[in-house]
């Protein structure tokens, strides 16, 4: 592992975007950062900036305007970073997979290294993504 | 003024107007009304009942588009809806931004999803398709197909 990727463990910063959500997976990853389940604990705080961040969080199905954005937002992050794929709908658009405006799927755009299925997934499911996510980072085989 | 006086009202001022009424419930009636008396009644319910322009919604049903202007008169909680029915294919009805700022957008989301044409609106451009959406595709249209050669439909399992 390298040195960057190292340092990334101890401290991920996120960066929380939306792509026509519900909202109802981006209330969960709020929940996550109250007292409850504080994740800040493992070092998770969500970056204002995507220059600050490490992970990009998505959620929601992805239409063609918000798509055009997160591929923006995609080249601005510094490298190596990770991204994580929360709801139904960022995994293969849910409901919304024959409608007019989600043509193609989130990691056929982004490569997504971890999927947190669940409409929403509880905050606990998020937990549990992330720290698969890690673990999958410390074998190597994510995040190059 | 009560709802029984706000449809008697409507009733004896728009007798040549209004083809149908439908009283929901007690807080909310359907007005039928003919294309080309909308600006006259909309006017009327906004400025002198003192009504409040909610939203306005379009639904296609194969053989006519319909759109409703929903009203709230707020003193009595009483919901009116403007029922208009638009024969196709001249698909086209007055604009009532020129009277209401707040029909403004709505009548612009109309128009790039149901493909309504508004006249003397101010600024009928697109509001909130992509940009590289083609011109004369209305998504919620009946006939609406897939122009899209791009776009996986199969969740990949």
């Amino acid at each position: 592992m390298s040195i960057k990727l190292k340092a990334l463990l101890k401290s991920p910063w996120v960066f929380h975007l939306s792509t026509g959500s519900c909202n109802n997976c981006d209330i969960e990853i709020l929940d996550c950062l109250t007292p409850r389940f504080d994740i800040e604990r493992f070092g998770m705080l969500l970056a204002g900036s995507i220059k600050h961040a490490d992970v990009l969080l998505i959620t929601g199905s992805g239409n063609r305007k918000s798509m055009e954005r997160a591929k923006r937002l995609y080249e601005q992050m510094p490298k190596p970073c990770l991204v994580v794929a929360v709801g139904e709908c960022s995994l293969s658009r849910g409901m919304f997979i024959h409608s007019y405006n989600c043509p193609i799927p989130i990691d056929k755009v982004i490569p997504v290294d971890v999927y947190i299925p669940g409409c929403p997934p509880k905050p606990e499911a998020i937990i549990a993504g992330v720290v698969k996510l890690i673990e999958k980072v410390k074998k190597g085989t994510v995040g190059k | 003024m009560t709802r029984e006086e706000v449809l008697c009202d409507l009733r004896k001022k728009f007798k040549d107007d209004i083809v149908e009424i439908i009283e929901k419930h007690s807080k909310r009636i359907y007005i039928e009304i003919k294309p080309e008396s909308l600006v006259k009644m909309a006017s009327y319910i906004f400025k002198d009942l003192k009504a409040r322009f909610n939203t306005a919604s379009g639904v296609d049903v194969r053989y006519h588009v319909e759109i409703l202007y929903h009203f709230l008169i707020e003193d009595i909680n009483l919901l009116v809806s403007l029922r208009v029915k638009l024969q196709k294919p001249k698909l086209e009805i007055a604009s009532l931004s020129p009277i209401f700022k707040g029909a403004n957008w709505i009548e612009r989301e109309i128009h790039e999803i149901l493909g309504i044409n508004f006249k003397d609106h101010p600024d009928l451009r697109r509001l909130l398709l992509a940009d590289d959406w083609p011109d004369g595709v209305y998504p919620l249209r009946r006939d609406y197909k897939e122009w899209d050669k791009n776009a996986i439909r199969d969740r990949g399992v």
